[in-house]
């Protein structure tokens, strides 16, 4: 079989290096630090509970963490959203890019003691496939798996699919143990998670907390350093704030955007935050005039002030202007999408806002302060919102109501329900009721893939995909599919680049900020990571029991 | 008594019906569709058609009915729609959880508020009825989360005594408690003061000063054994409230217990949870009711059900 070495395989072989650089970058940190110590154990803070185990069933990103410490991925996507190999060592595509052969890691068991192979790995993506798991839809085209070799394991592919490799990367497509599945079932499985990570999982009490000890067969050698990770669950986020701040939990996620300043001052607590993949933005339903007119839609886009709401909503620290449409700075094929000087994509300008109005020929005719068509009618609307389904929801809706307001357009805000809200914006054209709506939009596989496909493409509109709007455009419609089947990596790159600017040109949502993942850490904790899917590794972190002591802190 | 308790029984399993037929229609009336809320936002057709179908909100709604009512007959109230655990196994130990926290709420606000309301009474109009007054007043008007958060900062974070969230060991029943127990205790110690104010202004009460008896047995055992009856009814709906409030303080300091259960699983329409959780709060508040009653014939033996 003639095959040509996939360009991914050859970003990895540069990333391994780049990788080491950073490892050497990490061991001169810790040389810094002081050296790794073994032992302890890790108390950390999530804010949800309501997860499955089985990553065939789970539909919700919090349980991420879970996967992370006890089942792994043939591939992960590292700090600087590149692929880098996990239980895969490299892999090749053919020719006709229809099949992508994976060779595997040797040497490696699962939590229950049968070995990972290609066999493994053939079952539970065959399985995937016949028992339609919940992510059955990221591996677009998939045929079947085959185990090659014993540790060789061949993926077949109807068509070529670009995203494949970085949609692996996934959390949820992680390496089950087949034969606990069998034993388990699905129901078993979700309670209960049997992979090959460094920590294996030990207990779960739903609501409590979920524990995993130290794997001491990892293939890493000499990790993990800790004994053990006790993720417990706490929903309130005052009540997080102060468990760490007392101790009581060494790293806890979600902080309260208002309480970072405060516990920055606290020199043993250490807070990180990321740029996320979730970034908002109003739906505008293009069947409903004016929205069909770009220039309205990049009028509106004009008139919200990003910065302030950044800092008023999310004190600063809590969400980032959008540098880029709908793709932020964690995800695959991102670029800063600003002008020189421009503090955000469409930047604050009223007076543009109105000018543009007034080209799409509406402005204030009677002089009441009310943009108006050419009939005179007013141009007001309604937003649908959600309150406290997404950190600050609520709030950036009331800022929207006050800057559109200010260019002229009076808005009405409908409060709903989350359930209700989710099932009114997902009707078809006809049903469609809405015609503003807040919403965010995240991208758990960091792939441009799915927000091009599904979000703006023509063939995603709602109930298909998630093309709210029922927006249209052949430009991107043709740039997403050139990106869907291209595998070069820098040709992929630069439709999304291409992809993005023309998102720019056509405007059609009203694109707000992207929140940002925050990260509190007792300092006794070292090695720690955040990455900006909501994914927390643990693999290499260790205690530093002597700091611990003096902070007056025994367990 | 035999007759009484057999009667709330087959009330209970009654209402027990009722209530989950009530809400089987309610949550599936309001609009909006658990499978949607559980694939998100943005998930294709495809995905929330998955789930439909891999949980049954695909069958027609009597046949969803007829189905759960049948499983809960045997016992079986169903598995969560995240989780897929047994309703029973996650609603249970919640039970007990809850149980003990609203529990020793009660009994520090029932010790404080029948002390602290019988000297505020007996000093009727003094400097200790007035400061008795002030306090309730401001616990009264103190909301749960307020005095929380307080309490968190100030014994857990600063002080550095109590620990704050979860329930392994018993320092972790302390802040819980009594934020649950001062505002339980502020609204008792009005009524309990009030009750004895009218208990002492009886004409018994002058008899037994009369006979010289001693104060405190006027007040502790002639008055407050008088004023005992509406004291019981109160306490009685006090446990209502309490386990109303119980569902902001299990939030607040992390209580896995079935207040918490209850909010998380309607938010998150995990509707088998859902009517797990509200069935045995519903059951807990009609097996106080009667053990409210039977404490009736207990506090006034004229007080008979047979």
């Amino acid at each position: 079989m003639k095959t040509k070495h996939h360009s991914r395989r050859r970003a990895a072989a540069r990333l391994t290096g780049a990788s080491m650089l950073v490892a050497a970058g990490i061991v001169s940190a810790t040389a810094q630090e002081g050296e790794p110590q073994y032992g302890g154990q890790l108390i950390y803070a999530q804010s949800g509970e309501k997860f499955s185990l089985f990553p065939g069933r789970n539909t919700d990103n919090g349980a991420q963490d879970v996967w992370l410490n006890a089942c792994e991925n043939l591939v992960e996507l590292n700090e600087e959203s590149e692929i880098v190999p996990v239980l895969a060592e490299s892999w090749e595509t053919s020719e006709d890019e229809k099949t992508v052969t994976f060779k595997l890691r040797e040497g490696v068991e699962f939590h229950d003691g049968t070995p990972f192979d290609a066999e493994a790995v053939a079952f539970v993506f065959n399985e995937a496939k016949a028992q339609d798991f919940i992510y059955i839809s990221l591996l677009e085209g998939f045929d079947r798996a085959e185990a090659v070799s014993e540790h060789e394991v061949a993926f077949h592919l109807e068509a070529p699919f670009a995203a494949l490799i970085p949609n692996l990367a996934y959390r949820p497509l992680c390496i089950f143990s087949p034969t606990a599945y069998q034993e388990l079932g699905e129901e078993g499985m979700a309670t209960q998670i049997v992979g090959t990570g460094p920590f294996r999982h030990t207990d779960w009490v739903k609501g409590e907390y979920v524990l995993f000890e130290r794997n001491d067969n990892y293939w890493k050698e000499g990790l993990p350093y800790l004994d053990s990770i006790k993720m417990v669950v706490v929903p309130d986020p005052s009540t997080r704030t102060a468990m760490l701040e007392r101790g009581e939990v060494d790293r806890a996620v979600s902080l309260s955007d208002f309480d970072i300043p405060r516990l920055e001052l606290n020199e043993n607590i250490r807070v990180r935050t990321v740029p996320s993949t979730r970034q908002f933005y109003v739906v505008l339903n293009h069947m409903v005039e004016p929205f069909d007119d770009v220039l309205v839609r990049r009028a509106l886009n004009h008139a919200i002030d990003k910065v302030g709401m950044v800092q008023a909503v999310f004190a600063g620290s809590g969400a980032t202007v959008p540098k880029a449409p709908t793709l932020s700075e964690g995800v695959y094929g991102y670029q800063d999408m600003r002008q020189e000087g421009e503090d955000s994509i469409f930047p604050y300008d009223p007076e543009m806002a109105q000018s543009l109005l007034q080209e799409a020929g509406y402005e204030d005719r009677d002089g009441d302060g009310t943009i108006e068509n050419a009939d005179g009618e007013d141009l007001a609307f309604t937003l649908w919102t959600r309150k406290g389904s997404t950190k600050g929801d609520y709030q950036v809706a009331q800022l929207l109501q006050s800057f559109l307001g200010e260019i002229g357009i009076p808005i009405e805000l409908v409060v709903m329900e989350a359930a209700a809200f989710s099932s009114a914006v997902s009707q078809a054209p006809d049903d469609a009721e809405y015609e503003m709506a807040l919403l965010s939009w995240g991208i758990p596989t960091a792939d441009p893939d799915e927000p091009m496909m599904y979000f703006t493409h023509t063939k995603a509109w709602k109930p298909a995909g998630a093309n709210r709007m029922f927006f249209s455009s052949e430009e991107l419609d043709r740039l997403a599919d050139a990106a869907h089947t291209e595998t070069d990596e820098d040709e992929r790159k630069e439709l999304t680049r291409q992809w993005m600017a023309q998102l720019l040109e056509e405007a059609p949502v009203i694109y707000l900020p992207t929140l940002h993942l925050s990260l509190g850490t007792r300092s006794y904790v070292h090695g720690d990571r955040i990455l900006a899917v909501d994914n927390y590794p643990a693999t290499e972190a260790w205690i530093d029991h002597e700091e611990m002591q003096r902070q007056g802190i025994s367990r | 008594m035999p007759r009484l308790i057999l009667s709330r029984l087959v009330f209970m399993v009654l209402a027990g019906f009722l209530l989950l037929s009530f809400l089987f229609a309610l949550f599936h009336m309001i609009p909006g569709d658990p499978a949607r809320l559980m694939a998100g936002d943005n998930a294709p057709e495809e995905l929330v058609q998955s789930i439909r179908r891999a949980y049954g909100f695909d069958q027609p709604l009597h046949v969803q009915y007829l189905s759960y009512m049948q499983r809960v007959l045997m016992g079986d109230f169903g598995v969560s729609n995240y989780t897929r655990q047994p309703v029973l196994e996650v609603v249970l130990p919640r039970i007990g959880n809850t149980a003990a926290l609203a529990g020793c709420a009660m009994l520090f606000a029932m010790t404080v508020s029948l002390i602290l309301g019988s000297f505020s009474a007996m000093f009727w109009g003094g400097p200790v009825d007035k400061g008795v007054t002030a306090f309730s007043l401001v616990g009264i008007c103190t909301p749960v989360f307020v005095t929380g958060i307080i309490g968190i900062y100030l014994f857990g974070v600063y002080l550095r005594w109590l620990p704050i969230g979860g329930m392994s060991s018993w320092q972790h029943f302390i802040l819980p408690v009594l934020t649950l127990g001062a505002y339980q205790a502020a609204m008792f110690t009005r009524m309990v003061r009030s009750c004895m104010v009218d208990a002492l202004g009886r004409d018994f009460i002058t008899t037994a000063r009369a006979k010289g008896a001693p104060e405190r047995r006027v007040v502790f055992h002639h008055a407050l054994r008088n004023a005992l009856l509406p004291i019981i009814t109160l306490f009685g709906l006090g446990v209502g409230h309490t386990l109303g409030g119980s569902v902001v303080t299990e939030t607040i300091f992390n209580w896995p217990g079935l207040g918490r259960l209850m909010v998380d699983s309607i938010l998150t329409r995990d509707l088998p949870v859902m009517q797990g959780a509200i069935f045995f709060f519903a059951m807990i508040f009609i097996l106080v009711n009667l053990l409210v009653d039977i404490l009736y014939t207990w506090a006034d033996p004229r007080v008979s059900y047979d």
